[in-house]
């Protein structure tokens, strides 16, 4: 079943008074439970392709469909129940709450949705990564590889549909990156979430179903490896 | 080149930081709009009032009394005269009511009779335009318009002045040595000397001002004639002055004034240095990473620091001229705030003066409170370009240093500007006090809310948000609760001094006073009016020694409060009146005691330490009376009922001259008949209608308290600049928070309600502890600075924390709307890209 597909998307940045056309006229599906990764060189448009499947930002021209839903053209407050409950989202850049301890940036999403057991969930799935200790711990407490699981646990507290990770091992070292890798693709079986990951890394791409490669904007290569 | 990098640099980092250098701007204006308004209100004033003070004087030297002179005295000035040394004209001046023949209307009058010659100096203006000798002829009265209007007669009609009938002859405008008449209890009135005596109003123990003019020929001996007439006026409180070091009540009134205005100015000038401060800090902070960069490429920090300096000093001059445009829009408004204050010849501009002054203090303060953040740039270290560089604490031993010389540069231009040192340094205790009390306040209610978790979602991300890393909540809620702290105290004040003075009529108290009432008159006057008032008789005395050591008049009138060196009222009587109470000592008098006893209230005590057992020597018409203090009364009342100073018994004053002041209560319907019948029947007898004196005091404080409550409306403009810095100092971390939140689902309105949460608990806290500060430093005023009772307020106090709260949150939401516009994707790509 697609879960998820963009028919025709392209989009361009102004940066001066020139034009860069960053995506050039993209269509993608992307089936349930798989796990996708969208690969590419530096500027070959992946994170950009990634932030508008996520609804993050709008495609100049083209559409964008969750479950057969166009959300092309929704405003913020609409997008917001889709990033709350269908969407996880996993950074480079890991992006926790600095006010907030690893617990309560985890239970966030869930108390935003109402969920009375988001205490509980919260802490359910930061011992199944391993930060029971770490519960109370503010993030610039954290080691990198403590906030990337984090946030993966934050990601996946509401149990979505699709999960999106952008270069989630981009700021880790290697051993603590293929730990965080090992266990984004272990919770994604388990709980058979669509998982769309972009990253420049070969070994990375390895691990995945299907591996989409783009260069200046157009997917050069669509290889299923199911 | 280097220079034209400079510049570049300046440019784009102002055009790069539009918000923060408004802010910064803002505050810079702001202390110069204080400062010039200020400084050039001080120069119009004196340079159109105070500064000719022969015109002020009216002469060259002042000799004054509240009783007639000395014989010497006037046998040493007729000599001077004869002489050529001198010339002299005399005036006497004091109240009587005046009536119109027909009896129907009468009003208590100012008046002023006085000698050929009198002014010496400045000019007396009449509607007319000719000169005061060719109007003031025998027989004729210039009087004010308000008196005019009040009693609807114009010029060439009559009116009654004790024994004798005068024509109005011209209308007064201007008086060189009253320039302002604020201060009387009614209209003024001009009387030749020549009709003096038909007035038939001095009788012994009048209460009359004597002055005598004088002009000396010889201005080389000025000093050495005031001297001489100094020596020839003895031990009497004839005061001789010179136009020199005379202190005209004018002056006074306006040196304090201004005194009080200068305080409010520098606690204004003090919150803005404050946001400057926190804008160049938050404008810094965002440039953190440049900075880094820079010095990666190896740019030394003097180099970094000068650049930004460049960028401080530009926008302090781009805010001087802001705040030099804001001072002269101001001038516009600036005679309606101060009308009926100021004469209508005196015209308010911007003095050159006072705009150097204003452009020097301000660089001062910019310089001053920009050197700590630019300091800082010192510690910023290359590695901060990855992110992961937290700066030390920011008290270090330069902070302390800083702050300092900051103190100082403070103290240093309080005690330039008040020209006191005690209060200067008192005024800088108090507020190291109130910072000081802030702060614990501020710590004890931010520690005991860290625990704190609201069950609703945004109250509780809001509590989150004030102790995000880097927060500056505390500093944030010291300096708002501080500014509102006064700005409260005043208006706690203000409200308490209107319910004493203004409002404190007890049901059946006195409301119409009658003033020297003759001995011999008492009888057909209680006929007149009748059972129910009170009669007190007077005796006019001054202080000469307490404890045998002699009084000087002189540096006691130098005091700002009441004080010994002027003339008391004594009384004599054996009973408390029905709102004093003995608080020292057993009984009003002392049975076993054979001396002479007297019971002082415990005003007096405040103008000199002074205790049961304790003696006092009075002049009584030139007489010494020394008496032993018997009790210490204190009033249970801040009415208007009559009190007494000095109280003696029955026996001891009795044969002295006196007159007799009474007090009665007359429906107000009644007053203006009464008045009229008096002054028919005792045209020797002042009658002053409580009233309508209140009436006009409550016109002039709602008058001072404009212009307060103007002055003061800085110190919250800068309170707001201060929110508002502090949200561009957290700009970054409430993007950041925001982007989050919207990114994990939260709508809109969620992230409006916790920032909006946010700066409710800000308000909220800043208020709640200035109301408690202010609430204890206005009893503490009060109750012992000015000696009356207090009255909290809780619903307006509550009213005004209220708006204050709301105040913060208004501008913390709009301040922060640029914050809730911003777009995900683009943050998360700005961090991508780092």
């Amino acid at each position: 079943m697609t879960i998820l597909q963009t028919l025709g998307v392209t989009k361009s940045y102004r940066i001066g008074n020139r034009e860069i056309k960053v995506l050039d006229d993209i269509s993608l599906e992307v089936k349930k439970g798989e796990f996708l990764v969208v690969k590419g060189e530096s500027g070959s448009g992946k994170s950009t392709l990634l932030t508008i499947l996520s609804g993050l930002d709008r495609p100049d021209q083209g559409r964008v469909l969750i479950e057969a839903r166009d959300i092309t053209d929704l405003n913020e407050d609409a997008l917001a129940p889709l990033r709350n409950a269908t969407f996880g989202f996993v950074f480079q850049s890991f992006h926790l709450v600095p006010s907030l301890t690893a617990l309560e940036n985890v239970m966030f999403p869930a108390e935003l949705k109402g969920d009375a057991d988001a205490r509980a969930k919260a802490g359910s799935l930061l011992e199944r990564v391993g930060l029971s200790g770490r519960m109370s711990s503010f993030p610039h407490q954290l080691s990198g590889g403590e906030k990337q699981r984090c946030a993966i646990c934050r990601a996946l507290i509401n149990d979505p549909r699709i999960i999106f990770a952008d270069e989630p091992t981009g700021n880790l070292d290697s051993v603590n990156g293929a730990a965080i890798l090992q266990l984004l693709l272990e919770l994604q079986r388990e709980r058979g979430t669509t998982l769309l990951l972009v990253t420049h890394s070969p070994d990375i791409a390895r691990s995945a179903d299907r591996v989409v490669t783009l260069r200046d904007g157009r997917v050069v290569t669509d290889d299923s490896r199911g | 080149m280097t220079a034209v990098v400079n510049l570049r640099f300046i440019a784009r980092q102002m055009t790069g930081a539009k918000r923060q250098c408004t802010v910064f701007v803002l505050c810079v204006a702001l202390s110069m709009i204080t400062l010039v308004s200020l400084g050039s209100f001080r120069e119009s004033v004196e340079r159109s009032l105070l500064r000719d003070a022969q015109s002020l004087h009216a002469a060259d030297i002042i000799v004054k009394s509240h009783s007639p002179f000395p014989a010497a005295l006037e046998k040493e000035l007729t000599l001077l005269t004869a002489r050529g040394e001198l010339k002299s004209a005399r005036f006497w001046e004091f109240y009587s009511v005046l009536q119109k023949p027909a009896g129907d209307a009468s009003l208590l009058c100012n008046l002023k009779v006085v000698e050929p010659g009198y002014p010496f100096y400045g000019k007396v203006v009449l509607a007319s335009g000719r000169p005061l000798s060719e109007v003031l002829l025998p027989g004729s009265l210039i009087v004010e318009k308000v008196l005019m209007d009040r009693l609807k007669i114009k010029v060439g009609d009559r009116l009654r002045v004790g024994n004798a009938t005068l024509t109005v002859r011209d209308l007064l405008l201007q008086e060189p040595d009253r320039p302002v008449n604020f201060f009387a209890l009614g209209p003024r009135a001009l009387i030749p000397a020549a009709d003096l005596a038909a007035l038939g109003l001095i009788g012994k123990g009048s209460r009359i001002d004597y002055v005598t003019l004088v002009k000396v020929n010889d201005p080389r001996k000025l000093e050495q004639t005031a001297g001489r007439l100094r020596a020839t006026a003895g031990e009497s409180r004839v005061r001789v002055e010179t136009y020199r070091n005379s202190s005209s009540s004018v002056k006074r009134f306006f040196d304090n004034l201004l005194f009080f205005l200068n305080l409010s100015g520098i606690f204004t000038l003090l919150l803005s240095g404050f946001g400057i401060q926190s804008t160049l800090f938050a404008l810094l902070k965002e440039q953190e990473r440049t900075i880094a960069v820079m010095k990666a490429l190896g740019a030394r920090s003097r180099f970094i620091i000068g650049h930004f300096l460049a960028v401080t000093l530009v926008l302090g001059l781009i805010g001087t001229g802001v705040g030099l445009a804001g001072s002269f829009a101001l001038q516009g408004f600036l005679p309606r705030l101060f009308s009926g204050l100021i004469p209508a010849q005196v015209t308010l501009q911007v003095s050159a003066v006072a705009v150097a002054q204003g452009g020097l203090i301000g660089l001062l303060v910019v310089l001053l409170f920009t050197a700590l953040p630019l300091y800082r740039l010192k510690e910023v270290k290359p590695r901060a370009i990855f992110g992961k560089e937290e700066t030390g604490s920011i008290w270090n031993r330069s902070t302390w240093v800083i702050a300092g010389v900051g103190a100082l540069f403070f103290l240093t231009m309080v005690l330039i500007r008040l020209r006191d040192l005690k209060t200067g340094l008192y005024f800088m205790l108090a507020l190291v006090l109130l910072i000081l009390v802030s702060c614990l306040l501020a710590w004890f209610t931010l520690r005991s809310l860290r625990k704190h978790e609201p069950r609703n979602l945004p109250l509780r991300q809001a509590f989150k948000g004030l102790f995000r890393p880097h927060n500056a909540t505390l500093s944030i809620i010291v300096t708002l609760s501080a500014a509102l702290a006064v700005i409260f105290a005043i208006t706690l004040v203000e409200k308490n001094l209107d319910a004493s003075f203004v409002d404190s009529f007890p049901p059946g108290a006195p409301n119409v006073f009658f003033i020297d009432i003759q001995p011999g008159q008492k009888d057909a006057f209680a006929r007149l009016l009748g059972p129910g008032a009170g009669y007190y008789p007077i005796v006019r005395a001054t202080v000469n020694a307490v404890n045998q050591e002699p009084i000087d008049p002189e540096k006691e009138r130098q005091s700002r409060g009441d004080n010994l060196g002027r003339e008391f009222n004594l009384t004599y009587r054996g009973y408390l009146l029905p709102d004093e109470r003995i608080i020292s000592g057993t009984t009003l008098f002392r049975k076993e005691w054979s001396q002479l006893q007297v019971s002082v209230l415990d005003t007096v005590l405040k103008m000199h330490k002074m205790k049961v057992g304790d003696t006092i020597t009075f002049k009584v018409q030139g007489i010494p009376l020394t008496a032993r203090i018997s009790s210490v009364r204190t009033r249970t009342s801040g009415g208007f009922t009559p009190y007494f100073y000095f109280v003696f018994p029955d026996q001891v004053l009795a044969a002295a001259p006196h007159t007799i002041f009474a007090a009665a209560r007359v429906e107000k319907e009644r007053i203006g008949a009464l008045q009229s019948q008096v002054v028919t029947l005792f045209p020797n007898v002042s009658v002053i209608d409580l009233t309508e004196t209140v009436t006009v005091f409550g016109r002039i404080m709602g008058r001072l308290s404009s212009i307060v409550r103007f002055f003061t409306s800085f110190s919250i403009a800068a309170g707001v600049l201060i929110v508002v810095s502090s949200v561009f100092a957290t700009r970054y971390a409430r993007i950041q928070e925001a982007v989050y939140f919207t990114m994990l689902g939260a709508r809109r309105r969620f992230v409006f309600a916790v920032f909006a949460a946010e700066h409710l608990l800000l308000g909220l806290i800043s208020g709640t502890i200035a109301l408690f500060i202010s609430q204890v430093a206005s009893a503490i005023i009060c109750k012992k600075g000015l000696d009356m009772s207090y009255e909290p307020y809780l619903g307006e106090s509550l009213l005004l924390v209220l708006l204050t709260t709301l105040l913060v949150v208004l501008v913390g939401v709009i301040v922060s709307i640029p914050v809730l516009r911003q777009k995900p994707v683009a943050f998360l790509r700005e961090q991508a890209d780092e």
